[in-house]
């Protein structure tokens, strides 16, 4: 069944690519000028690609670890059921311990940046 | 297998059509025009864009730029293979339907990134770095509520999830889930008051360079992503194909696209969100409830 | 091939995407253009099909005109409407179409053009801007790399940007952007110089474009009230009207563009002897929006202006910030209407809007009481962004002092929705710079 995600996937993206191409009835810009990039009128000092700044960085670290608690978290809801409130009361824990990571964010104020 | 690709593909495109269509009456009713000729709107806009002429930027990254919109609608197709729309009728029915969805739902934000950072151009990027700051902070929900419906399925089969709720809807019986589901998809549709990425103020964000075809297969791409996360709120927590008198995929059909006016609708009533602050409801609230909702699931389950 | 025939006529049908550059006295004749059903008025001139330009502009904003028109994709056309102001020399746009008239025939002269680029084989304009690379410089390497490297030459023809210290502690690339004068989430005129680290603002600087020309608008009823006694209701619908536009203008900016459809059709609907179920529409849409709680979020806590940062400021932006000023209050004849200020006391973007669309329902009430008062020329009357005397500062020349130390540390978001609640107005600038020039 992989196969047909695949195939699914390869032709949706095949579509893409083939809509991109276009039925153009006239020709692409191409010209330095046509190529400035848009800044309403004005024309930009540098390239655009730098060390952005990206200020959100904590919570990008936050989200690592609650990604690989997620890891965890599918196998547990299958075997769930089965395994009773032992299943629940670990789970329960475990993500607790997870919660004081955003608390603690919060309290430093690091999910804010501007 | 081949018919069922097909189906998918067929079905999806359609979806993105009805989107556009729902997209444009709403705009109507909202500005106070006729929708009669609104509906014309999503034909004749798109068959301009697909004959205007292409642009570029200096020294743009043309590869990624080229497979942005691509890979967005690869993924979308890909999230919506894993939501069956009848008994059995999944294109893709692996067994692990919601973590098939979820990686593909993971990868958009390498999609929106890449648009916005392939033209080398400042507004774009900007719009990429803000999506992608979105993006983490609306995953976690997302995932959650999904593995929520999973506890009483004992699967992560969507069809399984679907049938788990022949008696009682998820959106009942798990009540936080619906809504932070729906949070999720306008923010993997970058949709409406979670617009952050191709948004006004960056005039039109990682779309703000592209023109004609490029942009055209842009719009299509997220509105595909818009289908598959609703068609998967549709099977997660409205009960999938389960209803009365009408056949399973028609229910299907009338539960997705009304989870697409929801979300349609919302973008023409509520203002485009402070990025800073969604951020810190995401982490403060959204999560903290979305695991609420995953252990009242557990509880009620066992 | 029949089937890009078929897509050209079927594209030929939409309504058109225009990009408008609007010029001295456009800004109003240009946001009334995104009512017309056969127009849709795009945010990005990649989008275009047509590029409007309204009202004068001149040979100064030449190089940005001409940039914007390249930044079209072909097939593409660029229109003039010379909306016959005084200031008859045409844009420095040579490929232009004149049009000549009312809002009408520059919607048809728009469409034929769209039209034509579409199915009738108008040849598209052509690049204005010389095709030579901002600089020359290419690396040693075959795709332009190595030499000088990345980091240290200007690759493909532009430097990289250079680091800044960031408030941080960091050092960290700043990004300089010159914005402006036709980028559509800043008042059109307004060249912007912005620094921004990440997505925040650490400095900016505003001056008027060089292609506004003063003088080249014609006098609105407030600039006649600062010399002759001028009807209280027709002043006071003016005022509503602008308020209402500026609403439209900030709705877009938040992502509501049907919604500011309709309140734009609301507000050009006050004019002078319009039907009283008008105005009582436009006033139901001012107090509605005034109130509206879904739109507090994004505007609330956002640019907060003290009363004590407000220098030479006056007008809605004082009121927002708690200060009871309104030269109204001095004149007798708003005085005997019993005239009060409208105030709001938080000094943030949303006290802004709430003065504003207070202040347009509490101006539809005047117009309706005041008859026919006349308001008294020894005082100095009291414009949508102020009080204005004959000879004296704009108000937008106070705001643009106070807007820079406004937008430092806010968010691109924010300080686009901070700048927009100040409701500058880049021609007033122009008008400022010129006026010593005149004297002297």
């Amino acid at each position: 069944m992989l196969g047909a995600v695949l195939a699914i996937f390869l032709i949706a993206l095949a579509g893409g690519l083939a809509i991109r191409a276009g039925a153009s009835i006239a020709g692409a810009a191409s010209t330095a000028g046509e190529r400035v990039p848009m800044l309403g009128g004005c024309a930009p000092g540098t390239h655009a690609w730098s060390r952005f700044h990206a200020r959100w960085y904590p919570m990008a670290l936050l989200f690592l670890a609650f990604d690989m608690e997620m890891v965890f978290m599918y196998p547990w809801a299958v075997v769930f059921v089965s395994e009773g409130p032992l299943a629940l009361m670990e789970m329960l824990m475990f993500i607790a311990i997870l919660v004081v990571g955003i608390l603690y964010t919060w309290r430093e104020r690091a999910l804010e940046w501007a | 297998m081949i018919g069922s690709v097909v189906a998918l593909l067929v079905l999806l495109a359609a979806g993105v059509v009805a989107t556009a269509l729902i997209d444009s009456a709403v705009g109507a009713v909202v500005g106070g025009e006729p929708v009669g000729r609104a509906l014309k709107g999503p034909f004749t806009r798109s068959a301009l864009l697909a004959v205007q002429g292409r642009t570029t930027t200096e020294r743009p990254d043309a590869g990624t730029w080229r497979l942005a919109p691509a890979l967005l609608g690869g993924l979308a197709a890909v999230g919506a293979a894993a939501v069956p729309l009848g008994r059995g009728l999944a294109a893709g029915d692996v067994p692990d339907g919601i973590v098939l969805f979820g990686v593909a739902m993971a990868l958009v934000m390498v999609a929106v990134f890449l648009h916005g950072w392939s033209p080398n151009s400042p507004f774009p990027l900007f719009g990429a770095y803000r999506f992608a700051a979105l993006a983490l902070s609306y995953e976690m929900p997302l995932a959650l509520v999904l593995i929520g419906t999973a506890l009483p399925a004992q699967s992560l089969s969507v069809g399984d999830i679907v049938s788990s709720q022949a008696g009682l809807w998820n959106v009942v019986r798990q009540p936080l889930g619906l809504p932070l589901f729906l949070v999720a998809v306008a923010g993997l549709a970058f949709w409406g008051p979670l617009n952050v990425a191709d948004a006004p103020d960056l005039v039109g964000g990682t779309a703000a360079e592209s023109s004609g075809p490029a942009l055209l297969a842009w719009r299509a791409a997220r509105s595909a992503v818009l289908v598959a996360a609703a068609a998967m709120a549709a099977a997660a927590f409205l009960g999938g194909w389960n209803g009365p008198l009408l056949p399973g995929p028609v229910w299907m059909a009338v539960k997705t696209m009304g989870i697409v006016a929801l979300v349609v609708t919302s973008g023409h009533r509520i203002p485009r969100v402070r990025l800073e602050r969604f951020v810190v409801v995401a982490w403060v609230v959204l999560i903290p409830l979305a695991l609420l909702d995953v252990f009242a699931a557990g509880i009620v389950a066992l | 091939m029949g089937l890009r025939a078929a897509l050209s006529r079927l594209a030929a049908a939409a309504p058109v995407p225009v990009f408008l550059a609007p010029g001295a006295g456009g800004r109003s004749p240009a946001q009334r253009l995104r009512l017309s059903p056969y127009l849709e008025v795009v945010d990005s001139p990649r989008r275009a099909t047509v590029m409007l330009v309204v009202g004068a502009v001149a040979a100064g904003a030449a190089e940005e005109l001409h940039r914007v028109h390249d930044q079209l994709p072909h097939p593409r056309a660029v229109l003039w409407w010379d909306m016959e102001t005084g200031a008859t020399a045409p844009p420095p746009l040579p490929t232009a179409e004149r049009v000549v008239g009312d809002e009408a025939a520059v919607v048809g002269a728009v469409v034929a053009a769209h039209r034509g680029l579409l199915s009738a084989g108008r040849p598209s304009s052509p690049p204005l801007l010389a095709d030579v690379e901002p600089n020359d410089w290419r690396g040693v390497g075959p795709f332009g790399q190595g030499g000088k490297g990345m980091t240290g030459g200007t690759p493909y023809g532009r430097p990289l940007p250079t680091r800044a210290p960031d408030r941080d502690g960091l050092e960290l690339d700043q990004l300089v952007l010159t914005l402006g004068p036709w980028l559509p989430m800043l008042p059109a005129g307004l060249v912007v110089e912005v620094k921004l680290q990440g997505d925040v603002v650490q400095e900016v600087t505003l001056a008027p474009s060089p292609g506004l020309v003063p003088g080249a608008a014609p006098a609105d009823v407030f600039e006649r009230a600062r010399v002759e006694p001028v009807p209280i209701a027709e002043l006071e619908l003016a005022r509503a009207r602008h308020h209402l536009l500026w609403a439209g203008e900030v709705l877009v900016l938040l992502g509501l563009v049907a919604e500011s459809r309709r309140v734009l059709r609301a507000a050009v609907a006050v004019v002078p002897g319009a039907a009283a179920a008008e105005l009582a529409h436009a006033a139901r849409t001012a107090g509605a929006l005034a109130s509206a709680r879904r739109l507090r979020h994004p505007m609330a806590r956002v640019g907060l202006v003290g009363a004590d940062r407000l220098g030479e400021v006056a007008g809605p932006t004082a009121r927002a910030s708690g200060v009871v000023t309104d030269a109204r209050t001095d004149d007798p004849a708003y005085r005997s209407l019993g005239f009060e200020a409208v105030t709001e006391e938080a000094g943030d973007a949303l006290a802004r809007w709430r003065v504003r669309l207070g202040e347009a329902v509490r101006s539809l009430e005047l117009a309706a009481e005041a008859g026919d008062r006349l308001t008294s020329v020894d005082c100095t009357p009291e414009g949508p962004r102020g009080p204005w005397r004959a000879g004296g500062p704009s108000p937008s020349t106070a705001l643009a002092h106070l807007a820079p130390g406004l937008l430092v540390g806010l968010e691109w978001g924010d300080a686009v929705v901070a700048l927009a609640s100040l409701d500058l107005e880049p021609a007033e600038l122009a008008a400022d710079a010129a006026r010593p020039a005149e004297s002297t």
